[in-house]
């Protein structure tokens, strides 16, 4: 949990800079996308955000929204060039079963876009 | 009001670090090397002894990251290394900033090989780059082979597995085949080597994959 709320405090670093190049301070709605192999979930993320509202962020009012869109990991693999969701066995081709898959998506948390005054 | 799109990475400011450190660690001509684990599966206990038996071989530094106090940084500094503690308070990994800020404490210029202990935790670890050049697990025993599968992520981004106290291997249902399949299923390019720090088994193996790492290392040739 500590975890996001300091990987929070980053995007919420990253944002505030980029505001002040707009001429904004305040953030109305933040949009992240969440893959499902990174290593934070929403809700923590969410709870997050609302910690960093509590302890008085500059750029987060009371009514500032956060919305996740989760991404679905994704595995290619290398031998057989067939798409799939891998499970844990990240690397286990369903189709050719060999271990040769390279993860293609949802291993990060992305900061998407965001609406301010 | 307009949306606006910013499409970064929410690392990216750890990643800027990251490559600043290696940019500084390769100025210098220090091979790092991030060391990951759950608590107490002997990731000091490993860097003691390894500081030990290649001391006369490679100049040996060790940054000790802890939730809280010194202990890991006495330790290693006892057995020769040169050694800085970073306590994260809490936070339960460490970031690239973390290490930059401890780095004066190190004399880089005097350094071959620096070892990064990371905070004990399977999860957070992972995601942060440090700056390191090799990452490497370690995995013991009484965790269970099932570990691997249940923390893809982690060994998903390890080149390196070290299966330490294999000495109780007859004590616990620890399947070592099983491990290695498991590993391969997550990340075919990674290895595992089974080994026993307190029994000093198989360690050869491990200084000779360091000594590998080394060699290959382009700045360890100039």
């Amino acid at each position: 949990m500590s975890h996001e709320v300091a990987l929070m405090g980053d995007m919420l670093n990253i944002v505030a800079e980029d505001m002040q190049k707009h001429g904004l301070s305040k953030v109305e709605k933040l949009k992240l996308r969440v893959g499902t192999l990174s290593h934070s979930v929403p809700d923590a993320l969410e709870m997050a955000f609302e910690i960093h509202k509590a302890m008085k962020a500059p750029i987060l009012t009371e009514d500032s929204a956060l919305e996740i869109e989760v991404e679905e990991a994704r595995a290619q693999c290398v031998i057989c060039g067939h798409e799939y969701v891998p499970d844990h066995r990240v690397a286990l081709c369903p189709n050719c079963g060999v271990p040769g898959g390279k993860l293609i998506a949802g291993d990060a948390i992305r900061i998407v876009s965001y609406e301010g005054v | 009001m307009a949306e606006i799109i910013l499409s970064q990475d929410a690392l990216a400011s750890n990643n800027r670090a990251a490559s600043h450190n290696r940019q500084l660690f390769e100025q210098y001509g220090v091979l790092v090397i991030n060391v990951m684990s759950s608590p107490g599966a002997g990731k000091t206990t490993l860097l003691e002894k390894t500081i030990e038996a290649l001391g006369d071989r490679y100049r040996i530094g060790v940054i000790q990251g802890d939730l809280a106090t010194q202990i890991d940084a006495d330790r290693v500094r006892a057995r020769g290394a040169s050694a800085a503690q970073i306590n994260t308070h809490g936070v339960c990994h460490l970031e690239a900033a973390m290490v930059n800020k401890v780095l004066p404490q190190l004399d880089l210029e005097a350094l071959d090989l620096l070892f990064i202990e990371n905070v004990g935790n399977l999860v957070c670890p992972s995601g942060y780059d440090l700056g390191e050049h090799h990452r490497i697990t370690v995995l013991s025993v009484p965790e269970g082979n099932d570990k691997i599968l249940k923390y893809p992520v982690m060994y998903l981004r390890t080149e390196l597995v070290l299966l330490n106290k294999i000495d109780v291997l007859p004590y616990f249902d620890f399947d070592v085949e099983q491990a290695i399949e498991d590993l391969r299923t997550i990340n075919p390019k990674s290895r595992l080597i089974p080994l026993s720090v307190k029994e000093e088994t198989n360690l050869d193996e491990w200084y000779q994959w360091i000594d590998e790492v080394y060699a290959r290392w382009p700045k360890a040739v100039g």
